[in-house]
Parts: C-alpha cells; sequence; structure tokens
C-alpha cells in the first residue's frame, strides 16, 4: 500500500462512489497498488488487475452491488481467501471483486439434527475448531483449510485428505442461500432438509466455480468424532509395491479414512520444509494410511495393512505411537504444496485424476513427461480415490520455463484423461485448465453445460471466461508447443 | 464417443416402436405407442422420431415408480427400459461399476456379491425396482443414515436428450470436479430433463458382519425413543440406520404392535459386537430389545424391503393403496410419524410407516377410500410444512393425482427449474407434468 500524495491524488470515479455508497467508503479498494495481491489467487500462472475490490457484509449488500454492476454492465467475481489452485478467483481483467471474507460468522449450530450454518467467509478449521469440544468435525479438510473459507470450498467443491471415506464438499451441503446474477436472492435445501423436489440444484452449485450465483449462507452436515484413529507410514523401495498395496488394501475390504501416497522428490520437499519427519531420502515412495471408527474394529484392519505392505516388500512400516507423532505426520503431508518452494523457486500443482489401479503406467508417462519437457515432476497422491498431484518444478526467472510448465501439466492431464479419468479431481479448472475441459468432454456435452449456465448468469458477468475453453483456442497452441518438443 | 443423431432418419417411425395394448392404466404414465428398448440407440432413435414429429414420451422401466407424479393417463410413446440391462464393466480394483439403467438392483447386488462389493443404496423392491428408476426418482433406505443416497453413489451418467443427442456427465472415476456437477441434474429429476441410457456408480467392500438391533418401546413412551435416539447419536456409535417403525410396521416386521427402533451396524464383528453391547448397556427402562446377526439380520431386511405399495395393487373394488415420502429436520421424523397415526385414526384410513432419525426421511403407506386420503394429505402436509418439511405422493392412482398435490407447491426459485427443463427438453416431450410445478 502506497500513503501520501499519489494516493490522494486518485480520485474513486462514478462507478468507485456508488459502490462506496452501498457498502461504505472504506470497504473498496480501487487504487492500483491497493489492487495488486487481488491479481490473482493461488494459481499464479495467469494474472489481470481488477477494476476494484468490495468487501460486503451481509447478503443485501452482496445483492445490492450485483444489482448494480448489471446496471453497468461490470463483470464481477465473489472471492473468499484466494486459496484457489485454478485460477476461480482471478480477474481477466477489470471485473470488480466482491470479497466475502467479512462475512465470517457462524450464525447457527444444531448438533442434535447434526448441522451448522455458515456465512461464506467462515474459514473452513474453524468449523471443526468451535465443535471439537462437543465431539463433532466438519469433514472436508483440504490441505489449506487453516485459510480456505467454506464458501470458495462450495465454490470449487473443495476435497481434502480425508475424502476417501467422507466425501468432498458436496456430501456435505444441506442448503444453501445464493444471490442469482440477478442480484435475487434465493433459498435451496431451506432448513437443511434432504431431498426437496425440484432439481437439485444445490448439487449444480456445488462446485460451479461461482459462476452461477454468490452463495450468502451454507448449511453442512457435521459429523461425530470418530471413537479411534491410527494411523500407519509405510515406506517402500518400489513405486509399483507402494501402489499394489493400496490395491490389496482396498481389496480386503478396507475403507481407509484417508491414503495418501509421496514419492521421492516429494519427500525431498517435504524434508526440507517446517515439518520434517526423518522420512528415509532414497525411498521411491511412501504411504501414509489413517483408518478410523469404532474402536473395536479398528486393530483388525491395521495388523491387515501391516500384512499387506509386508507382503508387498515394505522397507518399513509402522504405527503413530500417539497424536503428537500422528499430528507431525499429517502436518508434513498438508505441507506438501508448499514445501516444493524449499527446492523449488517456482512449481505448478496439477489435479489429475484416474481409476487408481492405473497408477504405475500413468506414473511411468509421469516421468517420461518431466523427460521431456526437462523439468523435474514430484507427485503427491490420494492414492486411494486417485487423486493425482503432479507438481512441476521450474524457476520462472528462466525464459520459457514457465511456458513448459504449463504444457507439461497440460499433457499429465492428458495422460490422466486418457486412461479414463478426469482433469481435476478438487482444484477446479478455473483459468488454468479451460482447454484440457476437451480431454474428457466433447463440444455438445460442453455445450449442455454453458446452456445450463446461461439460465442462470445469461450475459456471463458473474465470473466470466471461467471453467469452459473458449471456442478454439490454446488447445491448438499447446499442440504446437508440444510438436515442437517444448 | 456416439453420436448416433446422425446416423438416425430423423422422420422415420422406429421399427420398434408398436401399439400399446395396454390402455388405461390405474396408475396412468401410459403411451399410445410402446417401444421396448434393447439399446442406447432405440432410445436415441426414439427420441430424435418423437422430438422431430413433437410426440411426448413417457419413460418406465421395472414399474415400481409408476404412480409417482403424472398429470397425463397416456403420452403418445411409452419408451420402456426394462429390457436394456446389464452390466457395461465392473472395475473391480476401483470398486466402481457402469450398468444399464433396466438393470434391477437385485440383479446388481448378485453380480457384485462374487467380488465381496455391493451398491450400498437400498431402496425397496430390489427385484422390480431397476437403477434406472431408483436414480431417476431418488429412492433410497434406511441405511442412508451412513452410506448416503443416490448423490454420493453417481460418479457419471450417458444421457439421451429429448432430441437424441448423447451426453456424458461426470466420469469413471470416483473424484471428479471438471465442469458443472451435471450428474446431479438427473438424479430425482424424474426423467423429466433426459433419459438415462447409463450410469457408472461408487461401489463399496461387503461389510464383514451385520447386526440388526431392535428396541420395541411401549406405547405412550414415544419420547423415550427420542431420547435414546439423541443419545445413541450423540455417542462413538456409527450405525447404518436409526429407524423408527410404526406399531404397524413393527407388528408385521417383529409381532409386537409398538413404536421400535431398529439400529443396524455393518463392521468388523468385534465393531458390531462393542456396539450392541453399548446398546444393552444404555437400553431405556421403557424398552424391550432383539438382536438379530447375520442371516437373521439379512432375512429381516430381505421382509422389510418388501413393506407398502410397488406397482398397482389394488386390494378391493373401492379401498386403495398410496404412499407417501415426508422430508424433514431429523428428530421431526418421530413426531411425523406419530401425527401420520394420529391423523389416520381420526380420519380412518390404515397407515404404516417408518423413517430415519439420523437422516430425515420417512415413508408413508397408506389404504383405504380415497375421499378420506385427500383430507389425509392435506392435514399431515400443513403439519410437517409448520417444521419446515414437505410431503411428497410417491404412489397414487392417476384419478387421484388430479385431486391431491403430488409435489406439494412449487419453490420460489421455479424459474430455474423451468429454464433448465427448457434447455434440455424445449419440446417438452419428456414425462410431461410428471414433476414439481408441471414440469
Amino acid at each position: 500500500m502506497l500513503f501520501g500524495k499519489d494516493r490522494k491524488a486518485t480520485k474513486p470515479d462514478a462507478i468507485i462512489q456508488q459502490l462506496m455508497r452501498i457498502v461504505g467508503q472504506k470497504e473498496v479498494l480501487y487504487l492500483q497498488e491497493d489492487l495488486i495481491s487481488y491479481e490473482c489467487d493461488g494459481y499464479t500462472m495467469s494474472k489481470g488487475m481488477p477494476k476494484a475490490v468490495v468487501f460486503v457484509n451481509n447478503t443485501k449488500q452482496v445483492s445490492d452491488v450485483v444489482k448494480y454492476l448489471n446496471k453497468q454492465g461490470i463483470p464481477y467475481i465473489a472471492r473468499g481467501a484466494g486459496t484457489g489452485l485454478s485460477g476461480g478467483a482471478t480477474p481477466l481483467g477489470g471485473e470488480v471483486l466482491i470479497s466475502l471474507v467479512r462475512m465470517k460468522k457462524m450464525l447457527h449450530l444444531d448438533l442434535e439434527n447434526r448441522k451448522a450454518v455458515v456465512e461464506p467467509g467462515y474459514i473452513n478449521l474453524k468449523l471443526t475448531q468451535s465443535i471439537s469440544d462437543k465431539g463433532y468435525y466438519y469433514a472436508p479438510d483440504p490441505s489449506s483449510q487453516y485459510a480456505c473459507t467454506i464458501g470458495g470450498n462450495v465454490a470449487e467443491n473443495s476435497g481434502g485428505a480425508h475424502c476417501l471415506k467422507y466425501g468432498v464438499t458436496t456430501n456435505h451441503i444441506l442448503g444453501l442461500e445464493v444471490v442469482l446474477p440477478t442480484g435475487e436472492i434465493i433459498e435451496l435445501g431451506e432448513d437443511g432438509v434432504p431431498d426437496r423436489p425440484g432439481y437439485d440444484l444445490l448439487g449444480l452449485l456445488t462446485g460451479s466455480e461461482g459462476t452461477l450465483g454468490i452463495v450468502t449462507k451454507i448449511t453442512v452436515k457435521v459429523l461425530k468424532n470418530p471413537e479411534a484413529k491410527k494411523t500407519v507410514l509405510a515406506y517402500f523401495d518400489d513405486i509399483a509395491d507402494a501402489s499394489q498395496a493400496v490395491s490389496e488394501i482396498i481389496a480386503a475390504g478396507i475403507i481407509p479414512a484417508a491414503l495418501e501416497m509421496m514419492d521421492q522428490i516429494a519427500i525431498e520437499g517435504v524434508e526440507s520444509a517446517a515439518y520434517p519427519v526423518g522420512h528415509p531420502r532414497d525411498i521411491a515412495a511412501f504411504l501414509l494410511i489413517e483408518v478410523d471408527g469404532v474402536a473395536a474394529g479398528i486393530e483388525d484392519q491395521i495388523d491387515e495393512i501391516l500384512t499387506v505392505c509386508k507382503d508387498n516388500q515394505v522397507r518399513e512400516v509402522k504405527v503413530a505411537r500417539d497424536e503428537a507423532e500422528r499430528g507431525l505426520w499429517w502436518a508434513n503431508r498438508k505441507m506438501g504444496f508448499g514445501a516444493m518452494g524449499a527446492i523449488s523457486p517456482d512449481y505448478l500443482v496439477q489435479d489429475g485424476v484416474i481409476p487408481r489401479t492405473r497408477l504405475p503406467e500413468v506414473l511411468t508417462k509421469i516421468a517420461e513427461i518431466s523427460k521431456k519437457y526437462d523439468l523435474r515432476i514430484a507427485n503427491i497422491f490420494h492414492a486411494g480415490d486417485g487423486n493425482l498431484h503432479p507438481l512441476i518444478l521450474f524457476d520462472a526467472r528462466i525464459p520459457g520455463q514457465s511456458e513448459r510448465a504449463s504444457s507439461a501439466g497440460s499433457a499429465c492431464l492428458k495422460v490422466c484423461a486418457d486412461v479414463g479419468g478426469s482433469i481435476t479431481g478438487e482444484h477446479g479448472v478455473g483459468i488454468e485448465k479451460s482447454d484440457e475441459m476437451r480431454f474428457i468432454f466433447h463440444d455438445d456435452e460442453i455445450e449442455a453445460q454453458t446452456k445450463i449456465r446461461a439460465v442462470f448468469n445469461p450475459d456471463d458477468r458473474l465470473n466470466p471466461g471461467k471453467l469452459f475453453p473458449q471456442p478454439g483456442r490454446c488447445v491448438e497452441v499447446k499442440q504446437e508447443m508440444s510438436k515442437e518438443g517444448l | 464417443m456416439v453420436s448416433s443423431h446422425q446416423d438416425t432418419d430423423l422422420c422415420t417411425e422406429p421399427e420398434v416402436l408398436r401399439t400399446n395394448n395396454e390402455l388405461g392404466h390405474p396408475l396412468g404414465n401410459g403411451g399410445e405407442e410402446f417401444v421396448d428398448c434393447y439399446s442406447e440407440a432405440d432410445i436415441s432413435k426414439t427420441l430424435a422420431y418423437a422430438y422431430e414429429t413433437n410426440r411426448t414420451v413417457n419413460i418406465i422401466s421395472g414399474g415400481t415408480k409408476r404412480g409417482y407424479g403424472g398429470q397425463i393417463e397416456q403420452a403418445d410413446i411409452l419408451l420402456s427400459l426394462k429390457h436394456y440391462k446389464g452390466i457395461v464393466e465392473h472395475s473391480v480394483g476401483d470398486l466402481t461399476m457402469t450398468v444399464r439403467p433396466g438393470t434391477t438392483i437385485k440383479e446388481i447386488t448378485d453380480e457384485l456379491s462374487p467380488f465381496g462389493q455391493c451398491l450400498a443404496l437400498d431402496p425397496p423392491w430390489p427385484e422390480q425396482a431397476t437403477i434406472g428408476g431408483v436414480i431417476a426418482a431418488n429412492d433410497s433406505g434406511p441405511k442412508r443414515l451412513l452410506y448416503g443416497s443416490a448423490r454420493d453413489f453417481v460418479i457419471g451418467t450417458r444421457i439421451v436428450y429429448a432430441d437424441g443427442r448423447i451426453i456424458r456427465t461426470g466420469g469413471k472415476v470416483v473424484k471428479n470436479v471438471a465442469g458443472y456437477d451435471m450428474n446431479k441434474l438427473f438424479i430425482g429429476s424424474m426423467g423429466t430433463l433426459g433419459v438415462i441410457s447409463e450410469i457408472t456408480l461408487k461401489l463399496r467392500p461387503i461389510p464383514k458382519y451385520e447386526g440388526v438391533s431392535i428396541l420395541h418401546f411401549q406405547n405412550g413412551q414415544e419420547m423415550a425413543i427420542r431420547k435414546f435416539a439423541v443419545h445413541l447419536l450423540d455417542s462413538m456409535l456409527e450405525p447404518v440406520c436409526l429407524e423408527v417403525l410404526t406399531p404397524s410396521v413393527a407388528k408385521k416386521m417383529t409381532g409386537k404392535n409398538q413404536y421400535a427402533l431398529v439400529i443396524a451396524f455393518e463392521d468388523r464383528e468385534r465393531a458390531v459386537r462393542e456396539q450392541e453391547k453399548w446398546i444393552q448397556e444404555h437400553i431405556p427402562k421403557e424398552a424391550v430389545l432383539t438382536i438379530f446377526h447375520q442371516h437373521e439380520a439379512s432375512e429381516w431386511w430381505g421382509q422389510f424391503y418388501h413393506l407398502g405399495a410397488s406397482r398397482c395393487n389394488t386390494t378391493d373394488d373401492v379401498k386403495i393403496q398410496a404412499a407417501l415420502k415426508i422430508g424433514s429436520n431429523n428428530l421431526d421424523v418421530l413426531d411425523n410419524l406419530q401425527i401420520a397415526c394420529q391423523l389416520a385414526d381420526d380420519i380412518g384410513v390404515y397407515v404404516e410407516g417408518h423413517g430415519g432419525v439420523g437422516h430425515g426421511i420417512t415413508k408413508i403407506f397408506m389404504e383405504g377410500f380415497p375421499e378420506a386420503f385427500i383430507s389425509f394429505v392435506e392435514l399431515l402436509r400443513k403439519k410437517v410444512e409448520e417444521r419446515h418439511g414437505y410431503v411428497l405422493c410417491t404412489h397414487l392412482p392417476f384419478v387421484l393425482r388430479q385431486k391431491i398435490s403430488v409435489w406439494g407447491d412449487k419453490p420460489e426459485h421455479f424459474f430455474l427449474l423451468d429454464g433448465i427443463k427448457q434447455v434440455n427438453d424445449p419440446k417438452r416431450i419428456l414425462n410431461r407434468k410428471r414433476y414439481v410445478g408441471g414440469l
């Protein structure tokens, strides 16, 4: 932020002044220097300058701002904590950002009926923290849960390490209050009552990446803490053995709460970051496996997991001794993405999904991509549900590396699509993967979706240009780059 | 990629179309002409033809939902998916399966059990109910408490749109956020947005051990059920269901004409027994406990899944059968069952009911005279709506659907539902007037 003459010199234009009238003078940022930190979200490869950032305090203000912007024909984007990883809250240029971070209250808690009502700016982890003393928690746990908002989670249908057993955000949303692009306020899943008659708009809006409406109130399911949890860490010398162990654990009829894998480069990253565990640096991969539930049923499952690991040439396998050790293992794992900063100036996170049985061949192909593009790729993998995060390490200061990283990322997604998977499991499409939508959907299928968008957002003024490919653009560019061996 | 639209001669009547001899079905939702589909191409050709020639199409499969909604007795064409069945793909290691819509729930169960896997969806009438119908009507059973409902299992579909085009939604992997979650639009949409021609489902391992604990409460002790359910829900127990039975259902299922609470556990044997021990230690003084395990437990469920009306089982010339679904806050289930029983006594209809105090869905089956139904539904709906719940008629003879609102009032955001219908089926040929607000 700059102070002094320059700051005073710029006068708000008529639009900014009107926005100030709606939300208050201090609630609008419009100076270039104040807007810089809003030019992207957690996906930093693409940036654009918003026209302004408006901090709203309640649903009516959201509605009034939306109505006014509509009248003026100005595009706008809802934004939470800005932790999104696909550019969903990144302006293309000139949009007004409607920041929901001030709407951060819990409005209602009903443990008997196992639900809570929160505003969209409520931070994910805070919900669990505020009900844990009563023995309850909120299940979706993205790695950014200490910062990300539940409104953002709804927009992206966020997952997390524990969604193998408990599902992703959509499985935990009971109701929404939504401001439509007309400014109209609607309520879906009133009072959290399930299966209300009418098309499942709750399900449609969850994961719609802020293109259908702005969520202003969220009713979520809360769960009772499991009686017991046990966590296993297993080190493998061969990634194929680790993959086979994953398949055999599932085949044994165990649904672990989490089943995570990290390869050697990812381990190098987390061991150089804030929470080193002391993982051996020369192993090919480790599995982090957590089982929870009724205590009496856990021991048997742990024994079976240990047996499976031993049958698959595990070098070392251990059960967390206590909560402190379990906590450290998870802190180490959840640092995964950020830890790449310790071993590389820049990194790009990808988010493919594959049938988990295809893991070994997909990892081989990713290794080939790494070689072809001459960039190191680390792999962090929600192995249980087939959600793979290749982390492409690069140095943006070296000309051409950013573009190469982007192409390598796209190539990884193509591999996932080709084995029957998806281009995103939890990070969303946003700006980043809109062209890659064509890897999995044909034109009619994309049109079926954009026509649904038009029912809600006919002028594409709410979060424009996101999620869907622009007719015949970048795909060709990327293909050209790929032909040239870039 | 299938693009059967191009392969279809749009204005040629499909060879599979024939005159329907079964006219005037008491549940309505029939068709002047009938087509039995054996392939996705059959569905696509029929819809392309209907779309071009402005013919309306009703969709049927196992027929267990024939009495569920619908203001038109006969459409131009009745399209049956009953014979479009079978498993397209079962990826054992990935715990996923792709099936055709006419496959019954039982057929799916039988196919999966040798692999130690199951579809954890437990709607009634598994031998007749097909997966297509269950998904289209979003039906579920008591075990949705732990396992979830259709929206938690369906990971991908192929849909034949009204004009015959084939559109895929979702995918074949268990975690996927690419594009809008279009799967959700078709679940529970009563076939008004497209015909489901393939469904990919998430599976679960068959639990190692199962037990059913039934607590019988003396009449007049309904408050004790609530208290016990609240206590249990706040404990470390992880029941797959927590279902309250009205005395009429309990009598059929257990021989005792009292309210009962059914608590099922499916886990490792030690975990099941440990949880049953908790029940035994906390059993309210007003209650008596019965426990079944394994074979006996599954037999008990077998009987349970055949309660109530399925097709058109008119009992005699005057009395009819009907069914309702109530959605409410979880713990209002008990009150709703009591209200239904009380109203039934006052008005003179016979009711059976059960509902999940952990998931908020109650099902009511009724038998009686048509006139009595009308006031029963109206009064029950009024009471349930006072607590933000809703009442739907999931099984009613066609004539009564003219007199009773099947879906209740239109939601305030109906214009969005109408907009979606307009996008997917602009000529409104699919299951016309089958769904809420005449969609």
